[in-house]
């Protein structure tokens, strides 16, 4: 298979897999108790207003007609109205994915990258003081339980110490008023700090063990022996021979440890009250707002799966031995 | 299955695990919980103040700190956090290990199947798990709930383990396919064994090792995910948790004045999370002897 | 002119129950430009040996004593850092393919132009490309697979790649440890061509290793053979062959005999070699030795020269008459 026909495979199979999902989600809703209208029509709108949504969703059509018109209506990035906001779904959470988006990458990004560089340094002083204390930190920041972790970093770096905002994105003195761009990513950087080092400190854990013990099998692999056989320095070993094919394992595990991070991010998001995608589908759960919560999981459903074909295309990209 | 062979082998097993300091501490961990979900059934004879969801402190109208009558203090209502905190351990131990256990049961069943089957009926159930397996437990638990209302504990549970079966599945399936053309396995097609005596006699028990290994990374999941729920609200409001403590801290605006009561149920989750993965590394290098080399070299 | 000279070396590892003399007591002489080959079973210690003359023991290897003259350097007494010098520069391995000894994830230009450079790294480009079409040249690899990943090598191709790797620096010592165990018999039989062409015609010296007498003698005139960590017999080929005197070499080519003379050879029941955990002090053969004697059971042998070249570590070195040999 040529690579443009591997890219072009796991599109159709992400594609797919969301499909099902989304099929799932819509027989999941006629399933649950209660009336579907109820569920997609806000009971507070006018009658005029729930005559024009009964008849944008085809609520009074028969099953599989009201299913075509739901994939429809998503293709079309249509989702029904908040009923908390009254507004339409699509404009919340288009304004919601961002901040999600900016917490998830960089808290995945930076957490593997400096476990890959820290699990790297602790294999190859495997059973120095420095592996040790490391190893242990790591496995200790690997088994926190996220909540608790970042109520304590709140607690601690936010209340008692008063270095970083309770929450939140933005102070809100900044809303309104002419502030400069500049000062607003300041800002939001500050904002972003605790719940960014809440996210990065366990993922950090898990990939740093991770590495390390990819890169202990692969020191121990023949093709290190002749690395050394050939006089190549400690260091080309440990970085060009050893750390790159330890790598890899990593890469994969990232994919697959991404519904874990979602977690963690939903829950990071509910305590710092940073306004993405996963607060808002906990906050729509809680108030019933079921049209906002349906999309939230789309949302959601569709940024693991995409999180997933891109590490799936960096991996291939980066190991030689996938033939596609 | 148990013949005195693989009692031999379980022995040796046990004392290789016993001698790994990761094994040990997570054993230790473990007894010390195990101790505190035994007690949580003796802690309302007390009293009637002492009953972890019901019980109030007549005299107590705000959380206040450990005293002697209240090792841990109390919450807002003048509930024992000690008595909660011990309940918690024995909610955790059922939530951990039945989920766990369920999903290994469904897991360990798939993956024979899919492996000795192969075809079309492993494609699909393969795919099926790959689907499962990148979909966040926690998000998919959040949605039914606000379809479904409130879950007790069992259903909580039996969601865990339906999400947590595939990773499980996987590992099985690929020792599956290794065992499926031994000799043994041939001899027993060709002298007229039905598949359903195959897959159970002959596959089961050779498989069940790695099974048993990878429930106890399966509690570990299950327990997180249970507290998660709970913390964020959504989980069995007649059963009291660490997650739920948690919920209750936070809820109530106590997380910053009380850290008798934020810090102890956080730190048992983590504790009894940190137990459980030591316990798999451990095992995992009883099971795998390339790994127990590297220790003795 | 000599260019290796083992003295007295005796290598053990350090384990759990003690430690384990892998290597005891083994002296030997390499002369420039010549192969030398080491044969004996599985766990007799020929790896140990290649690794030490690499610098390149396991961390729980120790030198117990004796030296390793080479270039007029003790290369026991090397630091890590005066290794990295000699390794791939003047000391080089060629390492079983079947082993995972070529790195999956870099191209295999790269690898071979990795081991040039870091030894010359002022080599101009040019001067580098040159020599990696010479390399590849003469070990018949087609340059246009120059750049390829090493998955896509056949086991052949790989090995070959992994001799070129070897000469990259001219080496004036090359170590072949089983260079040909695990390939089928007709690239086996390639590979050996090439060693013995690329020996002669760039004249280093050789180590070759293997288990299978045979193969040794295909590419080396001279012959240790090794059992549990000692030398106990060294010869010319013919030597070896015509007129085995150590026992354990004699039941090594019966192992070896071709049907039509089996008759003539009974292949004994062998035992294990004894552990090499504790100190022996006796022949290390006799539980095997057909011919072993009281003398044998109480004192550990020694030397017996029979002639120039050729000599046998028994007390009783046998007269073999009716050579079993093929050559
Ligand atoms: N790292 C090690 N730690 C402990 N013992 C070792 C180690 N490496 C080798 N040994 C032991 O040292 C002895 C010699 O091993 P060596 O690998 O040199 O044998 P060999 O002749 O190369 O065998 P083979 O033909 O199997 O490669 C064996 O008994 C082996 O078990
Ligand atoms: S020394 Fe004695 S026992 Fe050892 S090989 Fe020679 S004859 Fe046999
Ligand atoms: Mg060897």
């Amino acid at each position: 298979m040529t690579k443009p026909g591997y890219i072009l495979v796991k599109l159709v199979e992400v594609a797919v897999i969301f499909f099902i999902i989304l099929t799932a989600l819509f027989f999941l809703f006629r399933l649950s108790p209660g009336d579907p209208m109820s569920k997609m029509v806000d009971p507070m709108l006018t009658p005029e207003d729930m005559a024009h949504l009964i008849e944008q969703m085809g609520l009074d059509r028969p099953l599989w007609e009201q299913y075509l018109i739901y994939v429809k209506n998503f293709l079309t990035g249509s989702f029904g109205f908040s009923f908390h906001y009254g507004e339409p779904v699509s404009h919340i959470i288009v304004d919601k994915l961002k901040w999600t988006i900016l917490l998830f990458t960089t808290s995945t990004v930076l957490a593997a990258f400096a476990g890959i560089f820290l699990g790297k340094i602790a294999a190859w002083h495997k059973g120095s003081h420095l592996d040790n204390v490391m190893s242990i930190s790591a496995l200790v920041c690997y088994t926190l339980f996220i909540p608790w972790f970042a109520l304590l970093l709140l607690w601690i770096l936010g209340f008692k110490l008063g270095l970083f905002p309770l929450g939140g994105v933005l102070s809100p003195q900044l809303w309104v008023g002419n502030a400069s761009l500049l000062v607003r990513i300041l800002d939001v950087l500050h904002h972003l700090m605790l719940p960014l080092m809440t996210l990065f400190i366990i993922n950090l854990g898990s990939y740093l063990l991770l590495m390390r013990s990819s890169m202990l099998s692969v020191l121990r692999e023949d093709y290190i022996i002749t690395a050394r056989a050939k006089g190549l320095s400690e260091k080309v070993i440990r970085n060009k021979h050893a750390a790159q094919n330890a790598a890899l394992p990593v890469i994969t595990s990232v994919g697959l440890s991404l519904a874990f991070s979602i977690n963690g991010g939903a829950l990071t998001e509910q305590i710092f009250t940073w306004p993405g995608i996963g607060k808002e589908l906990i906050f729509a759960v809680s108030n019933n707002d079921y049209p906002l919560a349906q999309a939230c999981f789309l949302l959601i459903a569709l940024v693991v799966l995409v999180a997933n074909l891109i590490v799936d295309l960096l991996y291939a990209w980066l190991d030689p031995r996938i033939t596609y | 299955m148990l013949n005195k062979y693989s009692l031999q082998r379980f022995y040796k097993g046990w004392q290789i695990f016993i001698e790994n300091p990761l094994g040990k501490t997570g054993v230790i961990i473990l007894v010390v919980f195990m101790f505190m979900a035994i007690a949580s059934f003796f802690v309302p004879l007390i009293g009637p103040m002492y009953d972890p969801m019901t019980g109030i402190d007549p005299d107590i109208r705000v959380s206040t700190g450990p005293s002697l009558t209240h090792w841990l203090g109390t919450d807002n209502v003048g509930r024992d956090l000690f008595a909660q905190l011990l309940e918690g351990a024995k909610v955790a131990f059922i939530v951990g290990l039945s989920a766990a256990f369920i999903s290994i049961v469904i897991g360990t069943l798939v993956g024979m199947v899919a492996g000795y089957t192969g075809g079309l009926l492993d494609a699909f159930l393969m795919r099926t798990a790959d689907i499962i397996m990148v979909l966040p437990s926690l998000v998919i638990l959040l949605i039914l709930a606000s379809l479904f209302g409130q879950f007790n504990i069992w259903i909580i549970v039996f969601i865990i383990a339906i999400m947590r079966w595939p990773a499980v599945s996987r590992v099985i399936r690929s020792q599956t396919l290794s065992l499926k053309h031994r000799p043994f396995i041939e001899a027993s097609r060709v002298a007229g064994a039905s598949h359903l005596r195959i897959i159970f006699r002959h596959i089961m028990p050779n498989v069940l090792p790695l099974a048993f290994l990878y429930m106890t990374f399966r509690v570990t999941a299950a327990i997180l995910v249970e507290a998660a729920l709970s913390f964020l609200g959504f989980g069995d409001p007649s059963q009291v948790s660490w997650g739920m403590m948690l919920q209750w801290v936070w809820k109530s605006g106590h997380m910053f004045q009380a850290p008798y009561w934020l810090i102890p149920p956080g730190m048992c989750i983590s504790l009894l999370t940190l137990a459980f993965y030591l316990l798999g590394r451990a095992m995992d290098e009883v099971l795998d002897p390339r790994l127990r080399k590297e220790g003795q070299a | 002119m000599t260019l290796l000279s083992v003295k007295n070396l005796s290598i053990g590892y350090k384990t759990k129950k003690g430690l384990l003399k892998a290597v005891d007591n083994i002296s030997f002489d390499l002369e420039k430009g010549l192969p030398l080959g080491f044969v004996g079973e599985s766990g007799c210690g020929k790896t140990t040996i290649g690794m030490a003359l690499m610098g390149l023991l396991p961390e729980n290897a120790v030198i117990l004593e004796g030296s390793i003259q080479f270039q007029g350097e003790d290369l026991v007494r090397l630091t890590e850092k005066q290794w990295r010098k000699v390794r791939g520069a003047k000391i080089a391995m060629i390492f079983q393919a079947a082993m995972n000894a070529l790195n999956p994830v870099h191209r295999v230009d790269e690898q071979i132009k990795e081991a040039i450079i870091t030894h010359q790294p002022d080599m101009s480009d040019a001067d580098l490309s040159d020599r990696l079409n010479a390399l590849f040249d003469l070990v018949d690899i087609p340059v246009a697979r120059m750049k390829d990943y090493p998955h896509e090598y056949s086991g052949g191709m790989k090995q070959r790649v992994i001799i070129a790797m070897a000469l990259a620096c001219d080496p004036d010592l090359i170590i072949a440890d089983e260079p040909t165990t695990a390939l089928d018999v007709i690239v086996q039989d390639q590979i050996l061509k090439e060693i013995r062409k690329v020996q002669q015609k760039i004249r280093t010296g050789l180590i070759f290793i293997s288990h299978d007498i045979a193969v040794v003698a295909s590419v080396c005139d001279r012959i240790c053979v090794m059992y549990a960590g000692q030398i106990v017999e060294t010869g010319t080929k013919k030597e070896v062959f015509t007129s085995p005197r150590h026992p354990y070499t004699l039941s090594l080519l019966g192992s070896y005999l071709s049907l039509d003379n089996l008759d003539d050879i009974v292949i004994p029941d062998m035992q294990e070699p004894p552990d090499l955990l504790s100190d022996i002090g006796s022949c290390r053969f006799a539980d095997n030795c057909r011919v072993c004697s009281e003398t044998c059971k109480k004192e550990e042998p020694g030397w017996v020269q029979i002639s120039a070249t050729h000599k046998a570590f028994c007390c009783e070195p046998q007269i073999i008459r009716g050579s079993h040999g093929k050559n």
